[in-house]
């Protein structure tokens, strides 16, 4: 806290009375000076330098471990074979079907309002659920804890998996999309923003409770406006991840381009296909262009 | 640039410390048997270099830090016996003022300024964002008191960090407080703002009659700024007598060494 004020010894205000003596003989400066000193005594170099040299080949022998054909059968001859098989139709990919676009509006249309709207409700429930697993904004260690535990749960889960799930109990639809995404989207923004928190500047937060008032007064009023950027950023990422998630949640019945991208793959329609990955690129390309504005107003 | 009568309280407190002692949880003793009464309306400096225990001490006055054992006493309320309703109500009517300033940099400085009036607000209030009328006006008084009212509507992080400290004071004044605690005030500060910040701590203590206690480690700021100074050195009080006639010998049996430049603001 007075770290900067604390005088240090040898620290410039105490030196030249004691550095006087030690003057005439050359000072450190003078470069061959230093012959009659005593040697300098430099503390022992801290053991443990060969750990990360360990972890790298603890890492490259778990790889080679893994491509070798005994550990799960990693067949090069397989892969080069298939992958002459694939060669024409990723030439289809490159010639898309452009007469196909009037049936993949509604679709994508669909697709754009399942990411707007998870990432809108995603964004409420993450809001508060952030402070509370964070230690400067939760100091109750109980609480925090089964916050972040409920939360590593939640994000353990792959979306797809939620969508599969959620399609088998609420039926077929947008809705069981949308709420695998909001679940998928309260994970990603509690992780990021309450990790921002943690790392953040307490002095505001005790400022608050000096002054006598709750923890949730406290979060309202200092820790909610210096926590926002990372909140909105957090935000718009998911909404970029949405667009992407949401096309591919179709696959198992749970609305938007999934769906046609599902039908389109079974005919081997990799020029329609391609036509949708394509709008894909684009609804992804405007969100980022859209959202690297708003950020720049932001901060 | 004087103060209003309303955030003039109707009556300080006195601080009454007796035999307190804090232990922190790695095992240093930041404090060792304090005991220190202090008046209502007294103006103490509190002196020692960093780790003797001052910041210790200023935050066992408002109940931020624990004491391990001994008891701490403001006005009628004894810090250790309270509820959490009780301890925020308590605070509330003590101002503290930071180093570092401390305030929520991304917001505007009413917003900041308000905080001080959390302890009176309830929490529905809180979260719209609705104060009343009545404690906007206590706020925009504690501003144009310390002469930044124009700085209202601006965000705290574009204020220099003179500015920065006044605004703190305001968020103290706008609490109404019957003590005011300032750890290390101007340490952050360059010498004309660190004059500015204590003579707005002074006016608080002569115009409105409300006990300071302030910890500094410069002595001519303690000298100048203090009717009365504590003295810290190693959790214990080493010094307790007027601030004004303390001798050199003084500061040197507190500090534990010869004074040095680094002793004294200057300016």
């Amino acid at each position: 806290m007075k770290t900067t004020q604390t005088p240090r010894p040898g620290a410039a205000g105490g030196v030249p009375a004691a550095g006087g003596a030690q003057a005439a003989g050359g000072t450190r400066a003078a470069g061959d000076g230093t012959a009659g000193r005593p040697p300098l005594a430099v503390p022992p170099r801290p053991a443990g330098r060969w750990k990360p040299w360990a972890a790298l080949a603890v890492v490259l022998l778990l790889t080679a471990a893994t491509l070798s054909p005994w550990a799960i059968g990693f067949d090069a001859d397989a892969i080069a074979r298939n992958w002459r098989n694939g060669a024409d139709r990723i030439v289809r990919l490159f010639s898309p079907d452009w007469s196909f676009f009037p049936r993949t509006v509604e679709p994508m249309l669909e697709t754009l309002q399942m990411a707007v709207v998870a990432t809108v409700v995603g964004a409420a429930v993450a809001l508060p659920v952030s402070m509370w697993a964070a230690r400067p904004t939760n100091p109750d260690r109980w609480t925090r804890g089964a916050v972040r535990l409920a939360l590593n749960v939640v994000r353990a889960v792959p979306e797809l998996l939620y969508a599969a799930v959620l399609v088998a109990m609420v039926g077929v639809g947008a809705l069981p999309g949308v709420i695998a995404l909001v679940l998928f989207n309260v994970g990603i923004i509690v992780k990021m923003v309450s990790e921002t928190i943690d790392g953040s500047d307490r002095g505001p937060l005790e400022a608050g409770r000096a002054a006598g008032a709750t923890q949730t007064q406290i979060n309202r009023t200092i820790a909610l406006p210096d926590m926002l950027p990372s909140f909105v950023n957090q935000t718009l990422y998911v909404l970029e991840l949405n667009v992407r998630a949401s096309s591919v949640l179709g696959l198992v019945g749970a609305g938007g381009l999934g769906l046609l991208v599902d039908a389109v793959r079974t005919y081997y329609r990799y020029d329609q296909l391609s036509l949708i990955i394509l709008e894909i690129l684009v609804a992804v390309l405007v969100i980022d262009l859209v959202s690297s504005i708003v950020r720049r107003r932001l901060v | 640039m004087t103060l209003a009568p309303q955030q003039v309280t109707s009556r300080s407190w006195p601080v009454r410390v007796r035999d307190v002692t804090v232990r922190y949880p790695g095992g240093v003793t930041a404090l060792d048997g304090v005991t220190l009464d202090i008046e209502a309306g007294e103006m103490v400096s509190v002196v020692g270099l960093s780790g003797s225990g001052k910041s210790t001490l200023i935050r066992t006055i408002n109940g931020l830090v624990p004491v391990t054992s001994g008891e701490v006493t403001v006005g009628e309320h004894t810090l250790g016996r309270l509820s959490g309703r009780q301890a925020r109500a308590v605070r509330g009517s003590i101002g503290m003022i930071f180093q570092s300033f401390n305030l929520a940099r991304r917001t505007t400085v009413l917003n900041n300024v308000l905080v001080g009036r959390l302890a009176h607000t309830p929490t529905w209030r809180t979260l719209l964002g609705a104060y009343t009328a009545a404690d906007k006006q206590l706020a925009f008084e504690a501003l144009d008191s310390v002469g930044i009212l124009d700085k209202t509507w601006q965000r705290a992080s574009n204020l220099s960090g003179g500015q920065q400290q006044r605004v703190a004071i305001a968020r103290a004044l706008t609490q109404q407080p019957r003590i005011v605690l300032a750890d290390e005030p101007v340490a952050s500060l360059d010498p004309p703002s660190a004059h500015a910040v204590m003579g707005d701590l002074r006016r608080i203590n002569t115009e409105l009659g409300i006990t300071v206690l302030t910890n500094l480690h410069l002595l001519d700021l303690a000298r100048e700024y203090g009717t009365r100074m504590i003295g810290l050195r190693a959790g214990k009080v080493v010094y307790d007598g007027p601030a004004a006639t303390a001798s050199d010998a003084v500061f040197e049996e507190i500090y534990g060494r010869s004074i040095r430049q680094q002793d004294v603001l200057g300016g």
